[in-house]
C-alpha cells in the first residue's frame, strides 16, 4: 500500500451524513412538539427556530455529502463539481444563521427572565390569593360555626324567655305606641277574665283601667321622658266587670330616634294581697279595740253600777221633789245608755270566746233572722230579695253568732235604705275555695269612697248620736274572723249580678264549709 | 454664489469622465475563506452561548446538560472542520491517489506526515457532529417530557 485508504472516511462520512439528516428531523420533531405544547413559550419558540437552522445545516450538509457519493458512484462526474459550491454556500449560510440565532439568545433570555419574573409575581399573587381564599374560607367556616352557636344560644334563650312568658302566672303584655295590646301571656288573659289570649290582643289597654287618671299617669310615664314606671298600683276592670288590683312595672320601647314604639309590662295581681292586707289591718284594729274595750268595760262597769244604784236609791228617797226626780231619771237613763255601751264593749271583747261549735245551715240562719225582723222591715217599704242556693253546704260555727252577724248586716242595710228600698240576700257555694258566701246588699245611696276604709272601725257610725254604738260591723267582722272567714264591703259591688239587680252596696261574708276534721270536732 | 460653484463643478465632472472600477470581482478562494470565517463565527456563537449557560443558567435538568454537551460537540466539530479545511488547502494534488478501481479506493499517499495524519483523522468529523445532533435531539426530547409532565400535573391539580 502506498498510503492510507480513504474508504473508512467515505464510509463514515456517508453514514454520518445520513444519520445527521435523520437525527435533525428527529430533533425538529421534538422542537415542533415543544412549540405545540406551549406555543406562547419564548424559549421553545427560540429553540424551534434554532433547531430549524440546525436542521437546515444538517440537511444541506448531509444531502451534499450523500449526493456527492451518489453522483460519483453513479459515474456522473460532472454534476457534483457543479453542485459542490452551492452545497458549501448553503452550509455557510446555515452556519451563519445558527450563529446569528445563538447570539440572539441573550435577548431571549432577557425576555424569559422578564416573563419568569412576571410569572413569579403572578404566582406569588396567586399564592396570596389562595392564602386569602383559604383564610376567608376558614373565617367563613368559623363564622358559620359561630352563627350556628349563636343561633343555638338564641334559641335556648328564646325558649327560656318564651317559657317564662307563657308560664308566668303574672300578667305580661306588650303594647304598640297607640296603647293597643300586641301580645299577652295566657295567664294574663285569664287574669283579665278571658279564656284565650287572642281575645285580648288588639284591645286598647286603656279600656282595662278603672280610673282614667291612672291610665294617663301610666302612659305619660312609659311613653314620656321617664320611659318607665315601677310598682304602679292600679285598679283594672276584668271582662266580667269585677275589679282586679294590679301592680305594674313597665318599660317604654324606643327606636334609634328615641320615639316611643310601644311598651312591655309585667303586672302582679294584688287583689288577694290587698284583701289579706285589709283583713290584717282590720284584725289588728279589732285586737286593739278588743283589749281596750275589755279594759274600759271592766273599769267603768263597776262605777256605772254604783252610779245607777245610788241614782235609783235617790229616786226612791226624793221622788216627791219633781225637779230632782226628773233629773235623777235623766241620770238613770244616761247611765243605762252607758251600761248598754259597756255591755256591747264587753260582748265585743268576749267575741273571740270559743263557744260550742255546731253544724250551721247559713240559709236557715237567714230565714230565722228574717223571721225576727220581717215585721220591722215591713213597717217601712223594704222589699227583701232572697237568692238562697239550695243544698248549701253546712258550716262549722256558733249559730247565734252567725245570726247576730246577719242581723247586724240587715239592720245596716235597713238603716241605709231608710223608708224604702230593696235588700238583696244571696248565698252561694264556691267549690274551688270550699267556702260559702253570704251577700247582703242594698239599693241605698252607697258608701262614699272616703268612708269605705273606716266602715269596720270601732265606734264608726253614720247614725245619729245615741241611736248607734258603731260597734255592729266591728263585732260582725270579729265574729266572722273567729269563724275563719272573711268579710268585705263593696260600694258599688264588683259582682255584675248585684249590679244588674241595682245594688249599690254589698257586704260579702265568706265562711269555710265543714271539712272532715271539723266533722270530727263537731261530733 | 455657492449654487453657481456647485453647478460648475457638476458640469466639469460630467464632461470629463474616467474608469470608476467600483465593482470588485471575487476569486475562487474567497468562498473557502467565507466558509471558514462562518465556522469561526459559529464557534464564537457557541462559546458565547456556553458561557451564558454556565454563567446564567435557566435550568439544571438533564435537558440543559444534553444541550451543553451538544454545544461542546458542535464546537469541537467546528474546530475539527476548520482545521481540515485549512489543511485541505495545503495538500498537493499528488497527496491523493485515485486508482482505476474507482473513487472509493482513493489513497492518501505518502509521505504521511503530521499534516496528512491530522487531515485524515479530522475527516472523521461525523464522529463529532452526529453525537452533537443526537444530544440536541435528546435535549429537546427532555424538554418536551418535562413540559408534558408539568402540563399533566397542572391539569391534575386543576381538576382537584
Amino acid at each position: 500500500m502506498q498510503g492510507i485508504t480513504m474508504l473508512p472516511v467515505y464510509l463514515i462520512d456517508f453514514l454520518g451524513a445520513t444519520t445527521m439528516i435523520v437525527m435533525s428531523l428527529v430533533a425538529f420533531y421534538y422542537a415542533y412538539s415543544l412549540k405545540t405544547l406551549e406555543p406562547k413559550n419564548v424559549l421553545w419558540t427560540y429553540l424551534f427556530w434554532l433547531c430549524m437552522a440546525m436542521v437546515a445545516l444538517s440537511v444541506s450538509r448531509g444531502i451534499g455529502h450523500v449526493l456527492k457519493y451518489v453522483f460519483i458512484l453513479a459515474g456522473i462526474h460532472d454534476v457534483w463539481p457543479f453542485l459542490a459550491p452551492f452545497s458549501g454556500g448553503l452550509n455557510t449560510v446555515a452556519f451563519i444563521s445558527v450563529a446569528v440565532l445563538t447570539f440572539y439568545y441573550p435577548n431571549v433570555r432577557d425576555v424569559i427572565e422578564l416573563v419568569q419574573e412576571e410569572a413569579q409575581r403572578l404566582a406569588e399573587a396567586n399564592r396570596r390569593l389562595k392564602e386569602a381564599h383559604r383564610e376567608l374560607r376558614i373565617l367563613n367556616q368559623t363564622l358559620e360555626q359561630k352563627v350556628q352557636e349563636r343561633t343555638k344560644e338564641l334559641q335556648i334563650s328564646e325558649s327560656k324567655f318564651r317559657g317564662l312568658f307563657q308560664g308566668s302566672k303574672d300578667l305580661i303584655f306588650f303594647c304598640d305606641p297607640d296603647g293597643f295590646i300586641t301580645d299577652i301571656n295566657q295567664s294574663g288573659a285569664e287574669l283579665l277574665g278571658y279564656k284565650d289570649k287572642n281575645e285580648v290582643i288588639g284591645m286598647q289597654l286603656r279600656s282595662f283601667f278603672s280610673r282614667t287618671e291612672d291610665w294617663e299617669t301610666y302612659y305619660k310615664a312609659v311613653c314620656g321622658i321617664l320611659g318607665h314606671i315601677k310598682d304602679f298600683e292600679v285598679k283594672f276592670k276584668k271582662a266580667d266587670g269585677s275589679t282586679l288590683y294590679l301592680m305594674i312595672t313597665a318599660n317604654g320601647l324606643r327606636n334609634a330616634q328615641g320615639n316611643c314604639q310601644g311598651s312591655e309590662a309585667i303586672a302582679k295581681d294584688l287583689t288577694q294581697y290587698k284583701r289579706v292586707l285589709n283583713q290584717l289591718i282590720q284584725s289588728e284594729k279589732m285586737v286593739t279595740v278588743g283589749h281596750l274595750a275589755a279594759g274600759v268595760a271592766h273599769e267603768i262597769n263597776t262605777p256605772l253600777g254604783i252610779i245607777l244604784g245610788y241614782t235609783q236609791l235617790l229616786e226612791e228617797d226624793l221622788c216627791d221633789i219633781e225637779d230632782v226626780c226628773e233629773t235623777l231619771k235623766i241620770i238613770e237613763k244616761q247611765t243605762k245608755i252607758c251600761k248598754k255601751i259597756v255591755a256591747e264593749l264587753l260582748k265585743f271583747s268576749r267575741s273571740t270566746y270559743e263557744g260550742e261549735r255546731t253544724e250551721v245551715d247559713l240559709n236557715k240562719c237567714v230565714e230565722e233572722v228574717l223571721g225576727i225582723i220581717e215585721h220591722s222591715l215591713n213597717m217601712d217599704v223594704i222589699y227583701v230579695m232572697k237568692n238562697l242556693e239550695k243544698d248549701l253546704p253546712l258550716i262549722s260555727g256558733m249559730h247565734d253568732k252567725i245570726c247576730q252577724v246577719i242581723m247586724n248586716l240587715i239592720n245596716n242595710a235597713h238603716h241605709a235604705l231608710g223608708k224604702e228600698g230593696i235588700i238583696g240576700i244571696w248565698t252561694r257555694y264556691n267549690a274551688d275555695k270550699k267556702e260559702v258566701e253570704l251577700i247582703i246588699a242594698d239599693t241605698g245611696p252607697g258608701v262614699p269612697k272616703e268612708l269605705q276604709g273606716k266602715i269596720f272601725d270601732p265606734f264608726f257610725t253614720t247614725k245619729e248620736v245615741g241611736k248607734g254604738t258603731g260597734l255592729g260591723l266591728t263585732l260582725s267582722y270579729a265574729i266572722v274572723s273567729d269563724h275563719g272567714g272573711e268579710m268585705e264591703m263593696h260600694s258599688p259591688p264588683d259582682d255584675p249580678i248585684l249590679l244588674k239587680a241595682g245594688m249599690e252596696t254589698s257586704f260579702h261574708v265568706f265562711l269555710p264549709v265543714i271539712k272532715d276534721d271539723d266533722n270530727e270536732q263537731v261530733s | 454664489m455657492n449654487r453657481f460653484i456647485k453647478f460648475i463643478l457638476c458640469i466639469f465632472f460630467v464632461l470629463s469622465p474616467s474608469l470608476a472600477l467600483a465593482v470588485q470581482t471575487h476569486g475562487p478562494p474567497e468562498g473557502l475563506y467565507v466558509h471558514m470565517m462562518a465556522h469561526i463565527f459559529f464557534s464564537a456563537a457557541i462559546i458565547f452561548l456556553l458561557y451564558l449557560l454556565y454563567k446564567r443558567p435557566l435550568g439544571t435538568g438533564p435537558a440543559w446538560k444534553h444541550m451543553k454537551i451538544s454545544l461542546i460537540l458542535w464546537l469541537l466539530w467546528n474546530i475539527d472542520t476548520f482545521i481540515v479545511h485549512f489543511l485541505a488547502g495545503g495538500l498537493p494534488y499528488e497527496a491523493f491517489e485515485i486508482p482505476d478501481k474507482g473513487f472509493l479506493h482513493t489513497i492518501l499517499a505518502h509521505p504521511l506526515d503530521a499534516k496528512r495524519i491530522i487531515y485524515y483523522v479530522g475527516k472523521f468529523d461525523n464522529l463529532l457532529c452526529v453525537p452533537a445532533i443526537c444530544f440536541l435531539a435528546l435535549s429537546l426530547k427532555s424538554f418536551r417530557d418535562e413540559v408534558r409532565e408539568r402540563l399533566m400535573a397542572q391539569k391534575a391539580g386543576g381538576e382537584v
